[in-house]
């Protein structure tokens, strides 16, 4: 219990210290935020002045910080330069990005592992040459090259996918940006997943069971399999954390209202409130994200405990 | 031994076909039904109009402009029945009678009176202010210190249900270009604007040809439907659907399939958007300059000669078509074509003349040390400005000529209105209305909101703009405009590049696509397909 409360308090001072930090890094960004606003038409003198004021823009920071922190403590997450709640969008952009990273998720992990199983299991034959090959492809090519030759091809010439937005929904509008964000995570699973169950392979403990009779699904299928997912499972956990923070070229590329694309346009206008709390949100994500690693590492792996 | 990836390409492919059905049917499908089509627009940072600065394409199908200009330069009026004055100061605006708007409270001089004062007042913070700035009264209501004490215009005064007397702090005779339709801060607001001003700026009610059913959704759009008791022409379409995109070069990828009908094209595609769209391509020269500013109080830039030889040695017409697919037009005056009665072909020193231009800089006393361009990152102009650069360097032999971006606009602005910039630096200034006097104001007058781009102004021009603002008529107006822009010319304080460029491309779904001097028609399209 006393763990607990320790813990909790430990969270609560590194929130209000990173929050520090990410508002002090937006206020420090070069330009002025109002005079962006209006883009390449100046607003009338008065005007910016009006705004600045209402946005607190001319105090220090750590005043424009403590109304940040007021507001917080009446629930309030504070608004962009628009007037725009920053709740209300991030409640709006989650399911976007979540659906969006669960899928890319999933095809990482149930194809990234398949593949592995399957070189490895292959290994030195032309199956695994070709997953050798194409992981050295999917890693090689940049995400935006990729993202928008899969659009012009797949979505423009060939029409299989809608080409941008999330109008279709779930998961029509989602099956060609997940397959983009995946394809790097996918390379890298599958070639973890396959050294591993290489060198497995050829441990001991598989040549006993193999010995002792076991048929080779039961020997690959439970135990070589189980003893070559945890770097896998310790990259695709803390993936996922990456992938709910948003893909930001993704977003831009489909189309897609995300939390990725809120936190560029938000560091674009110098929006503190919507830069710090979407940030604070995604720290959040990683640390369970991290956690998460551990137990599910401790569970595949018996010897592996958390005191 | 390859099954399990034949299986997997084939559960693939079969994943993909049923996208496509889906993704295909649901966009042909809703268009035609609903007889409407579907246009890409950038997400609107508020939708009530004298607050705008994203929301054209909305507002200006949602409402009804006073006045309107055709290509060819001719005013017509739209909810105004007249705008008169004989003193080019007190103007007279005479609204029809028995419009109404959307939501059925009928359009009136007060509700002119009521937008404008809202959008005048300077703690509300409303984009449009400015626009503003010439009628009596303003400055009470934005003074340099402190809150207004005056909430409402002296200048404007309702004398009738639709009649609006207007008094301009001194004598403008284009007033009534500044009351066509990209001024958002002039169309009228009803009481609802008032009442619900957060409902308001949602899901605007306006008196244009098209009415707002379902509140803009953050981020996606939403459909307006044909207003069936509009007075004024009537809309070819019964619905315009928008729809919101982070990313234009997306939105140019949906019109190419077929998912949007219409879009703005964005710079970086404009090598390619004739080949791609080939008719379908419309482009029209906006009431917009691109052209670079000189820090004129720095020594090394005061030599008239030097600053022509620069942009000799700049050929404008090989970057054109080596960056921009031949879709923009070379700058041969300071007033865009589309700007009524002005002039080009009036800038000699805007042609490319690589001999002169070597010439001219020899005579003002060469160059010595670095030359930089500075200009915003992020925006698609870093071709534009290396292909300038190299062109300084090979033409005029210049040791050094850089093209620097910074991080973003915010940053270039700052920069620019503090006067750090040392060298050439990126500028554009786009009219609001189709006015020489936008453009010069603008950019060559202490007042103008773009003389950071230009630092410069001058006793001869100042008189020979107001000269022109005091004209009884349109084409002694235009003439002293013009005598105003080659009196400009001969001090030659910028360099000219290129008009802005309103292109836009569409699918086959639609015809009638026209763009004029106040950007698109929305509502001239119909639907064909």
């Amino acid at each position: 219990m006393t763990y607990l409360v320790r813990r909790l308090l430990e969270a609560l001072l590194v929130f209000f210290g990173i929050s520090l930090v990410i508002y002090a890094m937006t206020y420090v960004l070069p330009g002025d935020p109002i005079a962006a606003l209006a883009g390449d038409r100046p607003l009338a003198p008065s005007v910016a002045r009006a705004l600045r004021e209402q946005h607190h823009l001319d105090d220090p920071l750590l005043v424009q910080y403590g109304h940040y922190l007021a507001g917080l403590f009446h629930g309030d997450l504070g608004t962009d330069f628009s007037g725009r709640s920053v709740a209300e969008q991030m409640a709006d952009r989650w399911p976007v990005t979540l659906k969006l990273a669960l899928t890319a998720w999933g095809i990482e992990a149930v194809v990234g592992v398949g593949l592995g199983v399957l070189a490895a299991l292959r290994q030195g034959t032309w199956t695994d040459r070709t997953v050798l090959a194409f992981t050295i492809g999917a890693t090689s090519v940049p995400v935006f090259v990729l993202a928008y030759t899969a659009q012009v091809v797949l979505g423009v010439r060939l029409g299989w996918f809608p080409v941008a937005g999330n109008t279709d929904g779930w998961p029509t509008s989602y099956l060609l940006p997940a397959l983009c964000v995946a394809a790097f995570g996918l390379a890298s699973v599958s070639r973890l997943v396959r050294a591993e169950v290489i060198e497995n392979l050829r441990a001991d403990y598989v040549r006993t069971a193999v010995a002792k009779g076991l048929t080779r699904r039961r020997v690959v299928g439970v135990h070589v399999l189980r003893n070559s997912l945890i770097p896998a499972v310790t990259y695709l956990a803390i993936d996922l954390g990456y992938l709910l923070g948003g893909t930001v070229i993704i977003e831009g590329v489909f189309n897609l209202p995300g939390i990725g694309q809120l936190l560029f346009q938000a560091i674009r206008a110098h929006a503190g409130p919507t830069v710090v709390g979407v940030s604070t949100a995604l720290i959040l994500i990683f640390l369970a994200a991290s956690v998460l690693v551990d137990l599910l590492n401790s569970l595949l792996d018996p010897r592996i405990r958390h005191d | 031994m390859f099954t399990a990836p034949a299986s997997l390409s084939l559960a693939l492919v079969l994943a993909l076909a049923g996208a496509g059905c889906s993704g295909g049917t649901s966009g042909s499908g809703g268009a035609a039904k609903t007889g409407g089509f579907t246009v890409a627009v950038a997400e609107p940072d508020h939708l009530t109009p004298g607050r705008s600065t994203v929301g054209w394409d909305q507002l200006r199908v949602l409402f009804a402009p006073l006045v309107k200009v055709d290509a060819l330069g001719a005013i017509s009026y739209v909810q105004a029945k007249s705008v008169t004055s004989t003193d080019a100061r007190h103007w007279t605006i005479e609204l029809r009678s028995g419009w109404k708007f959307h939501n059925g409270e009928a359009v009136t001089a007060q509700s002119y009176a009521d937008a404008w004062n809202a959008t005048a007042y300077a703690p509300n913070g409303w984009s449009g202010n400015g626009q503003l700035a010439g009628i009596e009264g303003y400055a009470a209501l934005n003074p340099a210190k402190g809150k207004p004490k005056a909430k409402t215009l002296s200048g404007v005064k309702v004398v009738g249900a639709t009649t609006l007397e207007v008094t301009l702090t001194s004598p403008d005779s284009q007033f009534p270009l500044q009351l066509t339709p990209s001024q958002l801060g002039f169309y009228p607001l009803p009481k609802a604007a008032f009442t619900d001003p957060k409902g308001y700026d949602k899901k605007p009610i306006g008196n244009g040809p098209f009415k707002m059913t379902t509140a803009w959704k953050a981020d996606e759009g939403t459909t307006v439907k044909a207003y069936a008791a509009y007075r004024g022409t009537r809309p070819k379409s019964s619905a315009i659907t928008f729809k919101s995109y982070a990313d234009l070069n997306t939105a140019y990828t949906d019109v190419q399939a077929g998912n949007v009908d219409l879009a703005y094209v964005p710079v970086s595609k404009y090598g390619q958007a004739k080949a791609d769209f080939g008719d379908r391509l419309y482009t029209y020269d906006a009431p917009a300059l691109e052209f670079m500013g000189l820090p004129l109080q720095d020594k090394k830039f005061q030599d008239i000669r030097l600053r022509k030889a620069l942009s000799m040695a700049i050929d404008r017409s090989a970057v054109n078509k080596a960056i921009y697919g031949g879709l923009y037009t070379p700058a041969t005056s300071l007033t865009p074509s589309s700007e009524v009665g002005a002039e080009t072909d009036i800038c000699d020193a805007c042609a490319f003349d690589q001999a002169a231009a070597k010439k001219l800089l020899k005579e003002a006393g060469g160059w010595s040390g670095e030359l930089t361009i500075t200009y915003p990152g992020g925006l698609g102009l870093d071709e534009l400005y290396k292909a300038v650069a190299n062109q300084l360097r090979q033409n005029l032999d210049i040791g050094s000529v850089k093209a620097v971006p910074t991080a973003d606009w915010a940053e270039f602005s700052e920069k620019a209105f503090a006067g750090k910039i040392t060298g050439l630096n990126h500028s554009h200034w786009g009219a609001l209305y189709p006015s020489m006097q936008a453009t010069l104001r603008g950019i060559f007058t202490k007042a103008g909101g773009c003389q950071v781009c230009s630092h410069y102004s001058d006793g001869d021009v100042d008189k020979l703009l107001q000269q022109a603002d005091t004209a009884s008529d349109t084409a002694s107006a235009a003439k002293l405009y013009n005598d105003a822009q080659k009196r400009v010319l001969q001090d030659f304080p910028v360099i000219p590049l290129f008009y802005g460029s309103y292109i836009y491309a569409s699918t086959d779904k639609i015809s009638g696509v026209t763009v004029g001097p106040a950007d698109i028609e929305l509502s001239r399209i119909s639907v064909v397909g």
